[in-house]
């Protein structure tokens, strides 16, 4: 086999808290392992292999009851370590014991490590200021894209494409005339781009707004794009009333956010896109957050034809050496870091046991 | 192995299960699973004490050794007598 393009053995976020409620399994491919995550007892997360050890069938396709997940096509009932629990009219002791997967929810999503489970630390999930303090709002969504992660790191790494891409809502002539800088701090990508003296374009225009400031004066506008392993890019963002500092301006001076994405590898060429916004200013005001909501939405859905068109191409041109411009430094440099990590990640796989459906097998 | 039925005797060699010496000898019985878990072969026993090898009966069911699978188990005395 090829070199893989993801590491496994970190966590991903695998979805948004309310995506998998009730007694309604959710069936979803992460990193190459179809998993099946569903509420157990008391609401916690569980997360199996998605395939019945009976006859293979989907058990996301079931229902959970009093915190098993039942198969929905013979009744086998699955606990959250891996083993059956029950079936009807059957000994269920000498059933094998299925993959089960470490699995967290935290910042109101549930991440999961779909690789080596014994490897699985909770400690090395990222502290996220903007989702534990009140000070912070946040709105988001997901999106599926057919296209390989690092294309969509590529593509916050390097907001250049504003101008093309969103060019009625967040893009300006600015952005492709002001230099970018991109530097490495260990495992961390920071891409960043000023502007100074400019308009604000209307996404941001109207975010003034909604932070009670003028709209049509000249103002700085920052883009710090940072990376950071696996495969998340925060970047602040923001416009200030010029001449007050910019990204350091007093909050009654600016309208600054931080747009949050986290790229989870579902193939190696189509991913779970989760892209949000969280915001420190009026952070009490659902509205607000509301709105923002949708014109990202609507902004980040420009995207996914660039995207899915772009994987189309290279997977007909696989020898293509693609450009690298000064503009893509900070996606290559990003692409850098994930190499490493796999690198490393293949080192310590190659002496013990991957991928195996079960995980131990009890005959 | 002795099948109660037919008063027929059949030698279990050392690598083999109860039921793979059943087949070669034309003698019927249904598995499923092959391995012991699904109880599918379950076979009573009339005398002799089984080599339990399945993980379908109990601890207690073992020690009792009232039945045995054949798909996997073997015999620890010279004569078990299958009621067959
Ligand atoms: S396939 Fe799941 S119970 Fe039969
Ligand atoms: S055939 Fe399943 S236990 Fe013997
Ligand atoms: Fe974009």
């Amino acid at each position: 086999m090829s070199q893989p393009t993801f590491p496994k053995n970190t966590w991903y976020v695998a979805a948004m808290s309310d995506e998998v409620a009730g007694s309604k399994p959710l069936g979803r491919k992460i990193c190459g392992e179809s998993i099946a995550f569903y509420r157990s007892h008391e609401n916690e997360i569980a997360a199996v292999l998605d395939f019945c050890p009976h006859r293979g069938a989907a058990l996301s396709l079931g229902y959970v009851e009093d915190g098993l997940l039942v198969c929905g096509y013979h009744g086998l009932k699955m606990g959250a370590d891996g083993k059956t629990k029950e079936m009807p009219l059957q000994r269920v002791k000498g059933f094998p014991c299925m993959k089960s997967y470490a699995v967290e929810e935290r910042y109101g999503f549930i991440w999961v490590w779909p690789g080596d489970q014994a490897q699985a630390d909770k400690s090395l999930i990222p502290h996220l200021e903007w989702a534990v303090n009140p000070e912070w709002a946040y709105g988001g969504g997901l999106y599926h894209i057919n296209c390989d992660y690092r294309l969509m790191v590529d593509n916050l790494m390097d907001l250049t494409h504003e101008t093309y891409v969103h060019a009625s809502s967040i893009g300006q002539k600015e952005i492709d005339e002001s230099p970018v800088s991109t530097q490495v701090e260990g495992d961390k990508v920071i891409t960043s781009r000023f502007m100074e003296n400019i308009m604000a374009p209307p996404f941001w225009q109207a975010a003034l707004r909604g932070n009670g400031l003028a709209d049509d004066v000249l103002v700085d506008r920052w883009q710090i794009c940072r990376f950071s392993p696996p495969s998340h890019v925060m970047i602040d963002v923001g416009v200030a009333h010029a001449g007050h500092g910019g990204f350091d301006a007093p909050a009654d001076k600016k309208a600054s956010s931080t747009v949050v994405d986290f790229i989870t590898p579902e193939t190696e060429t189509s991913i779970w896109y989760f892209w949000g916004m969280a915001r420190n200013f009026k952070p009490e005001d659902q509205a607000l957050t509301d709105t923002i909501r949708d014109g990202q939405g609507k902004i980040f859905a420009e995207d996914l034809e660039v995207l899915e068109r772009q994987q189309e191409n290279l997977l007909a041109f696989p020898d293509y050496n693609l450009l690298k411009l000064d503009i893509d430094a900070g996606g290559v440099q990003s692409r850098r870091v994930i190499d490493r990590i796999i690198a490393k990640e293949q080192v310590k796989s190659s002496t013990i046991q991957t991928d195996a459906p079960l995980q131990t097998v009890s005959f | 192995m002795k099948i109660h039925s037919t008063g027929e005797v059949f030698e279990v060699g050392s690598d083999q299960s109860i039921f793979e010496v059943l087949e070669d000898n034309g003698v019927f019985l249904a598995v499923s699973c092959e391995s012991g878990v699904c109880g599918t072969c379950q076979t009573g026993v009339i005398s002799g004490v089984p080599d339990h090898r399945d993980v379908f009966l109990t601890d207690k069911e073992h020690a009792q050794g009232k039945f045995v699978m054949p798909c996997c188990s073997r015999s620890k005395s010279a004569i078990l007598e299958l009621d067959l």
